[in-house]
């Protein structure tokens, strides 16, 4: 029992030997003396993705003959039965719930201690 | 909300964001380079240039820190990899000479303060012992821990702190008393 006293007692006092070290600029000179970023292609992502929907968008437009196929679906789509129309909705609401049952669950599996 | 260090070292990998890495230096250069002072047995200029290769060293080799540790205890391996490497160079772990070492110390030169006598005990231990009782004791590091840092056995860390903390122990006897 002595002797844990006598460790706690050791050992909080080399704690408290330890004063904070002031930054004092050494940080700085620690940032200063890192090699310089990579070059990064990231901020292009975005212009090449916006730049491929809008070509993919323009060709589509230009192939369907200014979008024709749009209207005959959408036609087609109004002559569906309606008991048709719930199912799919149904189907796919459970899909949806489905996917983030699972990725829940693969995300919980994660989780370190 | 303050950013724990895993998600800085993650925005370091993601966007080589150095801000990111200075906030972390912030955080753990008091410890890094309190760790290396007492190793360098109080040589400030020499534990600061350490503590600076450390850090450098860190962040270059950013990848290789996979988390399965905290990441002080990632960082304080490599300070005392750098630490090690000097004093090789210097050819000063191998080879220094602890009596020597004491008998220069004359203990008549002390100053008084418990914390004087302290750092002094601490720095008259071999440097196994002392790098183990720094990391576990004052730094608060589990043994499994601080084997990793030294990289050496678990149960020679634990000899290694028992043997440290008992010869403090002895030389600060009176002061546990008081």
């Amino acid at each position: 029992m002595n002797d844990q006293i006598e460790q706690d007692w050791l050992d909080k006092k080399l704690q408290e030997a330890a004063p904070y070290i002031e930054d004092d600029g050494f940080t700085v000179r620690v940032l200063q003396q890192l090699p310089a970023p990579q070059m990064r292609w990231q901020f292009l992502r975005p212009l090449i993705l916006v730049a491929a929907s809008a070509l993919a968008s323009a060709l589509t437009y230009v192939l369907s003959d200014g979008g024709r196929f749009i209207i005959v679906e959408m036609f087609k789509v109004t002559t569906i039965p309606t008991l048709w129309v719930v199912a799919f909705a149904l189907a796919s609401g459970m899909l949806v719930m489905a996917g983030g049952i699972v990725a829940a669950m693969s995300k919980s599996g994660q989780i370190q201690y | 909300m303050e950013l724990t260090d895993a998600g800085l070292v993650a925005r370091v990998l993601v966007d080589d964001d150095q801000h990111a890495y200075g906030e972390l230096v912030r955080r753990h250069q008091s410890s890094v380079r309190g760790v290396l002072r007492q190793l360098t047995r109080g040589d400030f200029a020499l534990a600061d240039d350490l503590a600076q290769n450390a850090f450098i060293r860190a962040y270059k080799n950013i990848r290789s820190f996979r988390g399965e540790a905290k990441f002080s205890t990632w960082l304080y391996r490599i300070a005392y990899n750098c630490f090690r490497e000097d004093a090789r160079k210097r050819k000063e772990l191998v080879g220094i000479n602890e009596e020597q070492w004491q008998a220069e110390r004359d203990p008549q030169t002390v100053d008084p303060g418990l914390r004087h006598d302290l750092m002094h005990a601490l720095s008259l231990l071999p440097l196994h012992e002392r790098s183990a009782v720094l990391l576990c004791c004052q730094n608060g590091l589990s043994h499994d821990e601080a084997a990793r840092v030294l990289e050496i056995p678990l149960g020679t860390v634990k000899t290694n702190v028992l043997r440290g903390r008992e010869k403090l122990k002895k030389t600060l006897a009176a002061w546990a008393e008081s």
